[in-house]
């Protein structure tokens, strides 16, 4: 799933290199970013085959090729993908009903509020209005200060250090090599 | 004769002009569509807009049981309809700005631009938290053939966002 205001323009060579075997669907205003609440790319959420969430939105490395930069190691995420394939709603990584709705919270209102600051500034950047479109971008990074997504699309739509004085690089340093993503959650030991 | 037609002509287009100078055009973003409707000059926050365009742009429309979009009606407080509605002669007008505020919906405004963004009610956005249900989406492959998730019901779904940047 493509998140990028360019579509086609901008994912399509991804998408002709990687050859899939699976759905690839080019996401062009954000749409799922905001249905799910996500701040951050790679972001994966598990739909049981009832179309039921059942893990959340979480990292979602599945090759070390970022490894160097993002300190995360892949493999314990893939062996859970995995783990779930197999067994199914038996799985270890299958979260509780209680679970998910300890992680699963209301959308809060300056996050709505980034969203339709974000949608605008998609709006007008699409109309040609570049100019204008950056100063809602930049209104929807103060609401949603964790919100990665609207942080790096926006930078990419300009030159970053011209418009937003810093880059994404320079904001992840900032950070003092604590990760720009919430870490995984999963489980120590399964149970099967 | 040429003078009646004169003082006429001037009357008229100083009609017309008072007409376009109390209205103007602006872009509402309804559902991610944009429709451009005649707005009512006044306050800048507040988007009043004639019933007609309240129906092409939104799909909602006044009926005596409150503002309403196939099964979903809103019922308007009573002793605050001014706030909602105003008739100027054969026109009736709109505040959309207030039925998102009454309704829970983020809007926002370029004024410059004049558009106008409203996104989804906060009842809308958080309804998967109860029922878990992923929430559905319908967008193309780089065919340009469309997918819904629903597509998928009956397979496990392994959702994974990724960007170019």
């Amino acid at each position: 799933m493509a998140q990028d205001t360019g579509g086609a323009k901008d994912a399509g060579q991804w998408i002709t290199a990687a050859k899939p075997e699976y759905t690839v669907l080019i996401d062009e205003k954000q749409i799922v970013t905001q249905k799910y609440g996500m701040v951050n790319v790679p972001t994966g959420v598990w739909i049981d085959e009832r179309g039921r969430i059942v893990r959340p939105n979480e990292v979602a490395f599945i090759d070390d090729r970022f490894k160097s930069f993002t300190n995360m190691d892949s493999a314990p995420y893939i062996e859970a993908i995995r783990d779930w394939v197999k067994n199914g709603s038996k799985s270890a990584f299958v979260l509780s009903e209680s679970e998910l709705k300890a992680r699963l919270k209301p959308q809060r209102d300056e996050r709505a509020r980034a969203d339709v600051e974000f949608a605008l500034g998609e709006y007008l950047y699409k109309a040609g209005k570049s100019a204008d479109a950056i100063p809602h971008f930049k209104e929807a990074q103060r609401l949603d200060p964790d919100n990665w997504n609207y942080k790096r699309q926006a930078w990419a739509l300009s030159d970053a250090e011209r418009d937003y004085g810093t880059n994404f690089r320079k904001e992840v340093q900032k950070l003092n090599g604590k990760p720009y993503y919430e870490p995984h959650k999963l489980p120590e030991k399964k149970k099967n | 004769m040429p003078k009646l037609f004169l003082v006429l002509t001037i009357l008229i287009i100083g009609g017309a002009f008072v007409a376009a100078a109390a209205q103007t055009t602006h872009t509402i973003v309804y559902d991610g569509i944009a429709t451009e409707v005649s707005v009512a000059a006044g306050a800048p926050n507040e988007l009043w807009i004639t019933t007609s365009d309240l129906t092409r742009a939104t799909r909602f429309a006044i009926k005596p049981q409150g503002v309403c979009r196939d099964e979903l009606c809103f019922p308007l407080p009573k002793n605050r309809k001014s706030e909602f509605i105003s008739r100027k002669g054969e026109t009736t007008w709109f505040n959309l700005t207030e039925f998102a505020r009454l309704i829970k919906q983020p809007f926002v405004t370029d004024q410059k631009n004049g558009v106008w963004y409203f996104g989804s009610r906060a009842a809308e956005q958080n309804q998967y938290l109860a029922s878990l249900e992923a929430p559905n989406f319908t967008l193309p492959d780089l065919s340009g053939k469309v997918h819904s998730l629903s597509d998928f019901q009956g397979k496990k779904v392994l959702l994974v966002t990724w960007a170019s940047w």
